[in-house]
């Protein structure tokens, strides 16, 4: 069979409308007043960030929210390259985990005031285990982009 | 009591652009292909399980609904399964389960993606929440590139080499898929190219990671006592399953001694009474989208100590003539239809235990591992499948 | 061009190797072990609850893990039924998943319907591998488009999405060739919100309660002949947990353990087209619950029953599918008070859909419904004397997939 197969050209897009829970609204709500702010599980005594209402692994209720640091290690990071639909910037940049004085679990967020002309010049400035602060808008609207990026410090 | 399951049928499409199929006429080229296999028609079949990546890769709802004729479900019990990239290993397990139950002696399962039909990575971004981990977590190639960092960093592993050991198994891969009918990207590379290619989520270069793939892979599989009834001369029976999930948020697992990954592999040893996989597997076909991550699952499923897979590449044991070759088949890196991924690894160790795997047999191979892995690093699903029930 | 598929054209004649006639095969599987639900919880449904659905998710295991009086380290696997594009966020279960207790467990999906999730759920306590098996669902409709638009979203994009095909006007249309059959008058469908609303005034769980008339009902605008706006259940959020386990275990867990008699899905053909859409694939899912449950004479045999009444026509079309009456007599089964509370087979003493509609989660309320039904725990809404239950659940276009549990105490 050797016809013609011809494509449909379409569009799906959707609009939602997620509720945060009161845990996350806090969470957004602090971060507008440039605070990191954790919940700890008095079982397994980590501290989870961003503020949990509960323990996934202890799978208990956690309420006790504790201030983590603006500062931490780089747990890893890559600088990103390519492009897709919804991609929230422009590449290439830089993500990565990163883990804040305080908290025993790792933040997904950008690394930024790194140029990326040459990838490799990158890497000698971002190094997993290497130190990063947050940077934070100027203009914050409670979402988890209050942070601008963490930027390689010493 | 729990019935023993056999795959008995195996059909693939060609995998690639497929603009010349609808997607029900894709699934429906495999359906056909696992019954030509078998000789067995749509009305033998009891029940049917299918599953795809995420309904916003090809913009129809209720994929299942949608391909209930294709493959001669309707009329018949029939579940979806869908867990990322881990669906395929997902789907063989719900079928397995289907049988295993008693209730069922026959079932066909089918995984499939039309990849081209829609943007895989935007598709894959929306896997991460929408409050924490959306802006960041940059489809596929950024989490994969965030572990295996961390894992060369984590054991002191030289960048070079690392970078070294991923290119050989790109090139193995590549070369592997070129015997592979059902490959998508059948193209000749070499180490220097690899090294060479461009950047997609520093340090990973193209030629490191996969490609998205419109494909179709269908199974069928049977009870103990059916494999009697029909007289099945060569059933690939399936020895164990394994299959682990860890936390949605990604920053709170450790994804070097992956634990997800580990568990999935030691609940199907257990169940496979496999004791020294590098020893009693004969094969493996790893779910390995990206060369770099591939190292990590060879430490995470015990085929090397941890922190030593650069060494089972440098020394040939992976690649066809050693010890324990994985990918025969070119693996995901050169073929990805991401609802069938897992699906085809399991099909490729059934034709291999059971010698029809044409150009890209393992010659004795009895006895082989199949795997698939999903969301944000966040599912493993491993299968023991041999030509033996002992 | 409309494709169709003719599965007897796949193989040569010749190829055939010991040929089955496995056609009638849901007449004939049985299950080998003794089932039980131990327990089940649902949440407070509502139009949009405040909670996310991790921690909705979270907490509705939680509770039932705190009634049933075991740690999430006892439970062998998780079983959950969500969707996609009902959430937002793609591969849905991913992001629940340690939210229901499955960290470093194994799970699996079956989606969209969570039915077939507790079906699923039977099956893996049925291979031995598991002695307890979670099964979830939640669905938060409030955060999601339309059942409308989304349902749209499920039609093929070539033929039956671009004439705008969803759930409700597929409905429509089954009403229509209904009623050209069998003939359907101005007030034959009120009845069933009228009952189901009022029955929802007994349910705690439910969110949408009233007294309607008839009035209130024939005021209501037409949305998609015949079926008015208040013919379709609009959605909710809302979830449900189960503990399913062996027999044995759930003997030791509970005291009043509801064993799964029997249980049965079929799907239909994607084009409505293609289907008789008064006849669709739903007495075959019953009777294959039946024959597993020995059930002949579902009517009499039939305590009560829980099931997806997607609009008010089809809670009618459903209850002749699943043989509780004759087909074309479903309209004379509401109105003789058959299936009112009180009458010999009441249908959705819960409420229903029209109580509450969290999509994806409603068919495991069902069961939930039935089960406590059968323990005895449900309280004003309590069907005195229950010995078997059945549940029913369905999705797709004019109900293109229904599942069917019989439960039994």
């Amino acid at each position: 069979m050797s016809g013609e197969s011809r494509i449909l050209e379409g569009y799906v897009s959707l609009p939602y409308r997620w509720a945060m829970g009161e845990t996350t609204t806090r969470f957004f709500d602090e971060l507008k007043n440039k605070k990191i702010m954790g919940t700890k599980c008095n079982k397994c005594n980590r501290v989870l960030i961003p503020a949990r209402s509960f323990c996934s692994h202890c799978f208990d209720r956690i309420d006790e929210w504790v201030e983590v640091g603006q500062e931490g290690v780089l747990r890893t990071w890559c600088a990103v390259n390519f492009s897709y639909e919804g991609q929230p910037k422009e590449p290439p940049y830089i993500i990565a985990i990163v883990d804040l004085d305080g908290a025993d679990v790792g933040l997904p967020h950008f690394v930024g005031n790194v140029s990326l002309d040459d990838f490799e010049d990158a890497a000698k400035k971002v190094r997993i285990g290497g130190r990063v602060k947050a940077v934070w808008k100027e203009m914050r609207e409670g979402n988890i982009l209050d942070i601008d990026y963490f930027e390689p410090v010493g | 009591m729990a019935q023993a399951v056999a795959i008995i049928g195996t059909g693939q499409t060609e995998c690639g652009k497929r603009y010349d199929v609808s997607y029900p006429e894709l699934i429906y080229e495999a359906v056909t292909r696992a019954f030509d296999d078998c000789g067995l028609v749509p009305d033998d079949i009891e029940a049917v399980v299918s599953g795809s990546m995420p309904p916003a890769m090809e913009g129809v709802a209720n994929p299942h609904l949608y391909w209930a004729d294709a493959m001669g479900a309707s009329g018949k019990p029939m579940i979806r399964t869908a867990t990322c990239g881990s669906t395929g290993m997902s789907l063989a397990h719900t079928c397995f389960y289907h049988v295993a139950s008693g209730l069922f002696d026959l079932v066909l399962v089918v995984g499939a993606e039309k990849m081209y039909e829609g943007d895989p990575q935007g598709t894959m971004a929306t896997v991460a929440d929408p409050f924490f981990q959306r802006p960041f977590l940059a489809g596929a190639p950024g989490i994969f590139s965030l572990q295996s960092n961390e894992w060369a960093h984590r054991y002191g592993l030289e960048e070079k080499r690392v970078r070294m050991a991923a290119a050989q198994l790109s090139v193995r891969n590549h070369t592997d898929a070129m015997l592979n009918p059902y490959a998508h990207i059948k193209v000749k590379t070499t180490v220097e190219e690899v090294l060479a290619s461009r950047v997609v989520a520093y340090p990973v270069r193209i030629l490191d990671v996969c490609p998205g793939s419109d494909g179709a892979c269908a199974l069928i599989m049977a009870s103990e006592r059916m494999v009697k009834k029909l007289g099945v001369k060569r059933p690939a029976w399936v020895r164990g399953v394994g299959y682990c999930g860890e936390e949605a948020f990604f920053g709170e697992g450790d994804k070097v001694a992956w634990p997800s990954a580990i568990n999935a592999a030691k609940g199907a040893y257990k169940q496979a009474a496999i004791s020294n996989p590098r020893k009693e597997l004969d094969v493996a076909e790893v779910y390995n989208p990206f060369t770099f991550q591939e190292m990590l699952f060879y430490e995470c499923f015990g085929f090397c100590d941890f922190g030593e897979a650069c060494q089972l590449v440098e020394e040939g044991v992976v690649m066809k003539g050693g010890d324990l070759p994985c990918d025969p088949s070119g693996g995901t890196l050169c073929t990805n239809p991401i609802g069938a991924t897992g699906l085809q690894r399991v099909a490729e160790v059934a034709l291999q235990v059971t010698e029809k795997a044409g150009e890209r047999q393992i010659p004795g191979a009895k006895t082989g591992l199949a795997h698939a892995m999903g969301g944000l690093d966040q599912f493993n699903g491993v299968m023991i499948i041999s030509d033996s029930l002992q | 061009m409309h494709i169709t598929f003719d599965p007897g054209s796949l193989i040569a004649g010749n190829q055939h190797r010991n040929r089955l006639s496995n056609i009638n095969h849901h007449l004939r599987c049985n299950m080998e072990q003794e089932v039980a639900i131990v327990d089940a919880v649902q949440t407070r449904h509502g139009s949009a609850l405040k909670e996310n659905i991790q921690e909705i998710m979270f907490n509705t295991v939680r509770e039932l893990l705190d009634r049933v009086g075991i740690e999430k380290s006892e439970i062998g696997t998780m079983v959950s039924s969500s969707s996609d594009y009902w959430q937002g966020i793609s591969c849905s279960n991913s992001y629940y998943y340690d939210a229901a207790g499955a960290n470093l467990k194994s799970g699996s999906k079956a989606a969209d319907d969570s039915g077939l999730g507790f079906n699923y759920g039977v099956m893996r306590v049925l291979s031995g591998h598991y002695k307890t098996v979670l099964v979830v669902s939640v669905t938060k409709c409030s955060e999601a488009p339309s059942v409308d638009t989304l349902t749209h979203m499920a039609a093929d994009p070539f033929f039956q999405r671009p004439v705008g095909l969803n759930e409700t006007v597929a409905a429509a249309l089954q009403a229509c060739e209904y009623s050209s059959r069998y003939g359907l008058k101005e007030e034959d469908l009120a009845g069933v919100p009228i009952k189901n609303l009022g029955n929802a005034q007994n349910n705690p769980n439910a969110h949408r309660r009233e007294n309607l008339s008839l009035d209130d009902v024939l005021a209501s605008p037409m949305m998609a002949s015949p079926l008015r706006e208040i013919d379709v259940p609009s959605t909710s959020d809302g979830a449900c947990a189960i503990l399913l386990a062996t027999g044995e275990v759930a003997k030791d867990l509970t005291e009043s353990p509801v064993f799964v008699r029997g249980l049965g899905w079929n799907v239909g053909n994607t084009f409505l087209g293609d289907r008789d859409l008064l006849n669709g694939p739903l007495p075959k899912a019953a009777q294959m619950a039946y024959r597993m449950a020995g059930v002949n004479d579902p009517l009499n045999e039939i305590d009560v029953a829980e099931i997806c009444d997607t609009t008010s026509f089809n809670e009618i079309l459903w209850t002749e599918q699943l043989g509780f009456c004759a087909p074309g007599k479903g309209i004379d089964f509401l109105k003789d008070g058959t299936t009112s509370m009180g009458g010999a087979l009441p249908v959705n003493p819960s409420g229903g859909l029209f109580g509450a509609n969290p999509y994806v989660a409603r068919g495991l309320i069902r069961i939930a419904e039935i089960a406590l039904q059968l323990k005895g725990e449900a309280g004003k809404r309590q069907v005195p004397h229950m010995k078997t239950g059945l549940a029913h659940s369905v999705h797709g276009l004019g109900g293109q997939l229904h599942s069917v549990v019989v439960l039994g105490s």
